[in-house]
């Protein structure tokens, strides 16, 4: 009878532990660090944009979803609302700048603010895809500050 | 593919117009929020690109959805990967008119009641909507809003029944976007 009991217990106990796990591993499991992983594709901007305007199909399969590295001119600086983006432009489309577009992570917002236009930089994001006029990268953070 | 190239089409029409006021944004915002029993979720996405022509109405906007925002990660995997299946319908486009445009001065401050009409694509598929919004004015930019309800069984979203507590039916979406016009 007694080893029946402390097996009950140790059942019991490994569900609790269990459920604690699957608690804060799975369903609270946190959001990737973005600005600590690692790279899948290191490139030039520009080769990234070009991808994805040759053959937009076959860059979506292999850039979306991935962390991308960029190394490139910067054109500019977009501040809009808490949003800090970088840009680089590749093409004048009806909307006028076309290339990629890079949104900081808040942590590299204020040192991205005083990134000069013309200066080379290296990023790296989160590539979320192609909405017909620009590459955007999310999450991103600065490798050569 | 239809899809893309009905956009890109939309966008050579609002070119093409010789006196095309282009008004767009790059970075606008959809929000959807579903309500169920056991839990309310809540996704943002401030990628939106979005464009209007002033002269003819049509208005056009595409999210990526990869570009959605969860608070919970696990979450936002399950969107992506089983209910928007964001690898195979990397985006959703809206390719539509403003059907009153003519009863608004983009020139003249203030807040105006809009009717919004067409096509909007979610996970391949494609409905007609009509909705309605409001343009506000201010010093020559355009703030447009507009709340609606979205059905997910109309875009073959398929939701598990384990989960059919936490995920709302219908699901809020919200469009905010703020408009300037473009300098050709």
């Amino acid at each position: 009878m007694k080893i029946w009991i402390i097996i009950l217990i140790g059942v019991v106990i490994i569900g609790i532990i269990g459920t604690v796990c699957a608690y804060f591993f799975v369903y609270n499991k946190p959001h990737p660090d973005y600005e600590k992983a690692e790279a899948a594709y290191t490139l030039p901007a520009q080769e990234l944009y070009s991808a994805f305007i040759t053959n937009k199909t076959d860059a979506e399969k292999k850039f979306n979803g991935q962390v991308v590295s960029i190394d490139g001119t910067l054109k500019k600086m977009e501040i809009i609302d808490s949003l800090v983006i970088a840009v680089f432009v590749y093409n004048q489309g009806v909307f006028g700048d076309e290339g990629i577009r890079c949104t900081m992570l808040p942590k590299f917002n204020a040192s991205a603010k005083t990134l000069q236009p013309s200066r080379i930089i290296k990023i790296k994001g989160l590539c979320t895809g192609f909405n017909d006029t620009d590459v955007i990268l999310e999450k991103c953070s600065i490798l050569n500050q | 593919m239809k899809t893309t190239i009905l956009f890109i089409y939309l966008i050579l029409v609002l070119a093409i117009n010789a006196n095309a006021q282009i008004y767009a944004t790059k970075n606008g915002s959809i929000k959807f929020f579903s309500d169920a029993p056991l839990e309310k979720i809540e996704a943002n996405n401030r990628q939106v690109n979005a464009a209007l022509n002033a002269g003819t109405g049509d208005f056009v906007f595409r999210v990526l959805i990869k570009s959605f925002e969860f608070e919970k990660a696990l979450m936002q995997e399950h969107f992506n990967e089983n209910y928007l299946e964001s690898d195979k319908f990397p985006s959703s486009t809206f390719v539509g008119k403003v059907t009153n445009i003519k009863d608004i001065d983009l020139l003249k401050d203030g807040i105006n009641e809009v009717s919004i009409e067409g096509k909007m694509t979610i996970h391949g598929i494609t409905k007609v909507i009509r909705e309605k919004g409001t343009f506000e004015v201010r010093q020559g930019k355009v703030s447009g809003k507009s709340t609606f309800g979205i059905l997910l069984s109309d875009y073959n979203v398929a939701i598990p029944n384990t989960v059919g507590n936490k995920i709302s039916k219908t699901i809020e979406i919200t469009v905010d976007v703020f408009l300037e016009k473009v300098n050709n």
